[in-house]
């Protein structure tokens, strides 16, 4: 296993193209990371009663979108705003 | 005596064998991690809704809690993700860099 994954035998293209798709995977791990925080807090807020389906009912999908949605708004409006105390 | 490529002067392969074996390796970790990031969460969100009291033994009404609830975390888990992934594309589009929107459109799924 150790000798197979000797990095030191690739080629410049192969290490590059392995860059490549290391560099892609970290992005794709980074998008999970952010769902997994967002479904954490959207869950707090949206699921609040009993459980009695596996399934999402109308009114739990649209507050998760709409969580999701009020989430990206305040963080573009904190962005914003940090922008603005900067430039004062 | 080169059934498995050990004495092989031919550096080609190898080098293939080694590029989809660091590849397979670098897949196998990432969806490992974001499963065992998964499982954690359904674990608390789970534990929170159908154990509110813990008693002596798990009942069978805590059982059949416990699966609605990690299949409906799940559903939840697939559209944040396909809410955030979408709004992610559109605010870069509406910053003009349209470098990274391949990569925000690659559907984030759950797939063990």
């Amino acid at each position: 296993m150790d000798q197979q994954l000797d990095v030191s035998k690739l080629s410049e293209a192969d290490k590059k193209e392995l860059n490549q798709i290391l560099t892609n995977e970290a992005q794709k791990s980074n998008i999970q990371q952010t769902v997994h925080h967002l479904a954490d807090v959207c869950w707090k807020k949206c699921i609040t009663g009993r459980i009695s389906s596996g399934r999402l009912d109308q009114s739990e999908e649209a507050c998760a979108q709409n969580c999701v949605e009020r989430w990206m708004d305040t963080n573009l409006a904190v962005l914003k705003h940090l922008e603005a105390l900067r430039s004062q | 005596m080169a059934l498995f490529g050990s004495g092989s002067n031919n550096a080609a392969p190898n080098q293939q064998e080694v590029k989809t074996a660091i590849i397979k390796q670098l897949q196998q970790e990432a969806a490992m991690a974001n499963a065992r990031n998964l499982i954690g969460k359904v674990n608390e969100h789970c534990f929170d809704a159908c154990i509110p009291a813990p008693g002596s033994s798990i009942t069978p009404k805590e059982e059949t809690c416990l699966s609605q609830c990690m299949e409906k975390y799940i559903s939840f888990w697939n559209t944040a993700s396909r809410t955030y992934v979408s709004r992610v594309s559109r605010e870069s589009k509406r910053l003009g860099g349209a470098e990274n929107l391949a990569m925000m459109a690659t559907p984030t799924d759950t797939s063990l």
